[in-house]
């Protein structure tokens, strides 16, 4: 393929996307001229171009299409439904032409008749109210015949035609001498087939101008220059951290380097930017599938955009493509309601979509909200049940939030009884799963009746994730801390009693539950001796990939770091443990390790109650294998607090806490906390003015209460207790470590009436508290 | 010494052609790449270790932004390990670019294609894939090794089979 035409095909390519975008607005604005002057343009280049390359069907085609646009421009014809859907056709058509020519060189042998006759058949009504009923248009050839009766409304389409070899055209190269030509018209077919700025009077003009200028001060990019360009930053910047630390003695260089240092800096931000998208890439092509598949599924949707400029690493745009499209589709199909349903449930017929981009920290979040039916949380719970997903007994404690993860849960989604009657979940899995291989995360909230709203992390940069540095067979090794979720530090001395042994297997009980272990230097290094646990530092870092739970030994740890993944050779990827390496901060390269790779590796099953572990691997949903408390003591008596409660643990002088009347507060960050102490801790340790006392800080509904503490004990996970006959659940207490524990009641904390002898500086602080 | 070979041999046989040799030293032996194939020469690098590579595998470098997957010569041919610094060469084929870790590297030499000859038979299996004939110097000869077969895919390939 020549340069000529491959510059075609892109530039064909854009004045598509853009008449798709103008086309979906037209809807909108029926009467807009500039959105009609700028699809006209669009589909006028293409028709002047293709006569220069020769690409005939395509000319034809488009030629047709420009006859019926310039009908519209002339408000000859009014921007209704069908009118644009053919116009849409006509776009699509275009398209499919511009494919074949991409992929085969030639315009390939389709047949446009059915298309083209459409498209005339879409001109007839301004034929019929034109003074002069010329309908030789419709017929072809013969039109071009009595070009000087013809109505001004056909000599505007002309000039494009001027560039296109006659036999097809049917307004031949004739227009400046039409009469009825505009003075613009007039200078217009000069530039001929190569101006794509056709005649349309001064404002439009002055449009393609300032398009034109912005298209000259734009370059098209190799992406994989760009990659490369990024690679030597990073080279550069670990070369300026060497050259720093070899000048920091030398004063006269210090100028010199602290500037290479913030040149460095400024490239490494420029080129980065450089592979930066807007998302308006992507949001612009879903007015147009919005429209198509509500008309399909006889829904009236508005959609609405929202944050188009946010950017996004050109790699990562590419990935959420789909898992946005998918979305959109599932809010149109299975969220918003047909009309009729919309208003018997008290709704605007019109349902409204919104797609929302916003930066958030070193995350985009893009946001698919519609306000449909929402997710019916009562179906999953069935359905989760029915498909064994989870067990009757723990769906019942299972709350909404949680109840909606399990439409992530792979195969879960896919069956047609979810989809129909809960309205929701067709490859959610899917989704998550292309999201999540980008580093993302995807969060769902829905309320029955009032909508769904799916919400989408991405990183930055695909590139650069975090990791934690930790240390085995004197190497570093990179741990990306998607799958970390918690480290245990077992000392040499403990290491005998600690970590268990069935036969040759490594188990640690952790929080009372067995975890396989695998023995990173072990792994890494079989055949060799290592130093047994018992003479050296052991650091589990519990990993949870896919679901395989299991904590991996290594013999330290180093900090976090945010790290640039580098791809290895495909003789090193064999190996099946790393998924890249990566340069330290100190100049040390290191090997990624992949938990996952690992896992099956060591031979790790999932556990048995996968699903459900899934689900807990999701960020907030912690809370589904049951709510975890912090477990204290007061006064000899264990409680339990629930952890999503705890703000803080505060170890106080007993002097901070004052009185008001008889109830103990504590002025904390400046606000008064009222201070619970039921378990007389405070009491205690009365008179002793130098003892300290822990006040846990939780919130309870919008206000905050402290509760005197002696000691706090751990962190577990509660269990439900059921009242023996009745199998109704127990309020105020849970089986925690195996032990009934008491739950403190944080409502029962009377609020600090205004009635209690408060010093008068504070009574606002108690209005606010209370 | 080389210029001397050329002239001699240049004047006897017009036809043969002159070819750029970077000499290598491994142990007792010299080898020759042709200089067409390396992109740079990196002195004293530092590999990385790379657990439960091939053995060939010499382990990682940091290259230019890249991370290179370095083939050490000396475990490619079954020689002890050395202790201390060795040199890079970074060589570029058709299916990438990957480091070749040598004992150190000399200087570059212009060799006459007259002075050719292929491996002899007597030379063990594994060696003569490796090997692409010898030049033939005044005082010794250049073993001449092919940087197409020192690829580590292809490496890897061919201790598989």
């Amino acid at each position: 393929m020549d340069e000529l035409t491959r510059e075609f095909l892109i530039e064909s390519q854009e004045g598509l996307d853009r008449m798709e975008r103008c086309l979906t607005d037209l809807e909108e604005r029926p009467q807009d001229a500039e959105l009609i002057g700028d699809i006209f343009r669009s589909v006028h280049t293409i028709k002047g171009t293709t006569g220069f390359l020769g690409f005939k069907r395509l000319e034809k085609l488009a030629h047709a299409g420009e006859n019926l646009l310039g009908l519209l421009r002339e408000s000859k014809l009014t921007a209704d439904r069908p009118l644009i859907t053919g116009l849409l056709q006509l776009l699509d058509g275009l398209r499919s032409i511009l494919k074949t020519i991409e992929a085969e060189d030639n315009e390939g042998e389709g047949d446009d008749a059915v298309l083209i006759a459409n498209l005339e058949e879409l001109q007839l009504p301004a034929q019929a109210q034109a003074k002069q009923p010329v309908h030789a248009r419709a017929g072809g050839q013969a039109a071009s015949a009595p070009p000087l009766p013809r109505p001004p409304a056909k000599v505007k389409p002309a000039p494009p035609a001027a560039s296109a070899p006659p036999p097809l055209a049917p307004a031949p190269a004739l227009p400046a001498l039409a009469p009825a030509q505009p003075a613009e018209a007039v200078e217009a077919p000069a530039p001929g087939a190569k101006a794509p700025s056709a005649p349309e009077g001064d404002a439009p003009r002055q449009r393609v101008q300032t398009a034109g200028s912005a298209a000259e001060s734009t370059l098209r990019v190799d992406v994989s220059l760009l990659n490369r360009m990024m690679n030597l930053v990073g080279e550069l910047v670990l070369t300026r951290n060497q050259v720093l630390q070899a000048t920091s003695a030398d004063p006269g260089m210090t100028l010199l380097s602290r500037r290479l240092d913030m040149v460095t800096a400024d490239l490494r931000e420029s080129v980065m930017k450089a592979r930066m998208q807007p998302v308006s890439n992507i949001f612009s092509k879903m007015p147009r599938m919005v429209r198509d598949l509500s008309q399909a599924l006889g829904r009236r949707v508005r959609l609405e955009v929202e944050g188009q400029d946010t950017e996004l690493d050109k790699s990562l745009l590419e990935a959420i493509k789909d898992p946005l499209t998918h979305a959109v589709r599932n809010s149109l199909d299975h969220g918003i309601e047909p009309p009729e349903a919309r208003v018997a449930a008290g709704k605007n017929p019109e349902g409204i979509l919104k797609l929302r981009a916003a930066q958030e920290g070193s995350h985009v979040i893009i946001e698919v909200s519609d306000d449909g039916a929402g997710i019916a949380v009562e179906k999953v719970r069935q359905k989760a049940i029915e498909r064994g997903a989870i067990t009757a007994g723990r769906a019942v404690h299972l709350g909404e939030r949680e109840l909606l993860q399990l439409i992530f849960l792979p195969g879960f989604s896919t069956a047609d009884a979810v989809t129909n009657v809960s309205g929701r979940g067709v490859g959610m899995d899917v989704v998550r799963t292309n999201v999540e291989k980008i580093g993302g995360k995807v969060e769902i909230d829905s309320r029955a009746g009032k909508g769904t709203t799916l919400r989408l992390r991405i990183p930055l940069t695909l590139a650069i994730i975090p990791a934690l540095i930790v240390r085995s067979v004197n190497q570093s090794f990179a741990l990306p801390q998607g799958a970390l979720s918690e480290l245990v530090h077992i000392s040499s001395e403990q290491a005998a009693t600690a970590i268990e042994w069935i036969e040759n297997v490594p188990l640690y009980r952790l929080r009372g539950k067995l975890l396989p272990l695998v023995f990173l230097d072990r792994l890494l290094m079989p055949g060799v001796e290592h130093k047994a646990a018992s003479e050296r530092d052991n650091f589990i870092a519990v990993l949870d990939p896919d679901g395989r739970r299991f904590g991996l030994v290594v013999d330290g740890l180093a900090d976090p770091e945010e790290i640039v993944v580098k791809p290895l050779s495909a003789v090193l990827k064999d190996i099946g443990l790393f998924s890249g390496a990566t340069v330290l901060g100190n100049a040390e390269l290191a090997l990624i390790l992949d938990p996952g790779a690992i896992a099956l590796k060591a031979g790790v099953a999932m556990r048995e109650e996968e699903p459900a572990c899934a689900v807990e691997g999701e960020p907030g949903a912690g809370a589904v294998k049951g709510l975890e408390y912090l477990l204290v003591e007061a006064g000899g008596h264990q409680a339990a607090v629930p952890l999503t409660d705890v703000l803080r643990i505060e170890q106080v002088p007993l002097k901070r806490i004052e009185y008001i009347g008889y109830r103990p507060v504590l002025n904390f960050e400046g606000q008064l906390l009222p201070v619970e102490d039921s378990g007389g801790v405070l009491a205690a340790l009365e008179g002793n003015p130098e003892a300290q006392i822990i006040v846990v800080v939780c919130r309870e509904g919008n206000r905050h209460v402290g509760i005197a503490v002696s000691h706090v004990l751990d962190v577990a996970a509660g269990g439900d207790l059921f009242q023996a006959g009745t199998a109704q659940r127990t309020g105020g207490v849970t089986l925690l470590k195996n032990r009934v524990t008491g739950v403190v009641d944080l409502g029962g904390v009377a609020p600090l009436a205004a009635g209690d002898e408060a010093p008068a500086a504070w009574n606002r602080m108690e209005e606010t508290l209370a | 010494m080389s210029t001397a070979t050329v002239a001699l041999h240049g004047k006897e046989k017009a036809a043969a052609t002159l070819v750029e040799m970077c000499t290598v030293r491994l142990g007792n032996t010299v080898f020759g790449v042709p200089i067409t194939h390396i992109l740079e020469i990196v002195g004293a690098a530092r590999p990385r270790p790379v657990p439960l590579a091939p053995v060939f595998v010499g382990g990682l470098v940091h290259y230019r932004g890249d991370v290179l997957t370095t083939v050490s010569l000396r475990q490619l041919l079954g020689l002890p390990p050395r202790e201390g610094r060795q040199d890079l060469l970074v060589l570029e084929n058709p299916g990438g670019i990957f480091g070749l870790l040598v004992d150190s590297v000399g200087e570059v030499l212009t060799v006459s294609s007259a002075d050719h000859e292929p491996n002899p038979s007597i030379l063990n299996e594994r060696r003569r894939a490796l090997f692409a004939g010898a030049y033939k110097l005044k005082d010794s000869l250049l073993v001449m090794l092919d940087p197409e077969q020192l690829e580590p895919m292809r490496l890897s390939a061919g201790r598989a089979a």
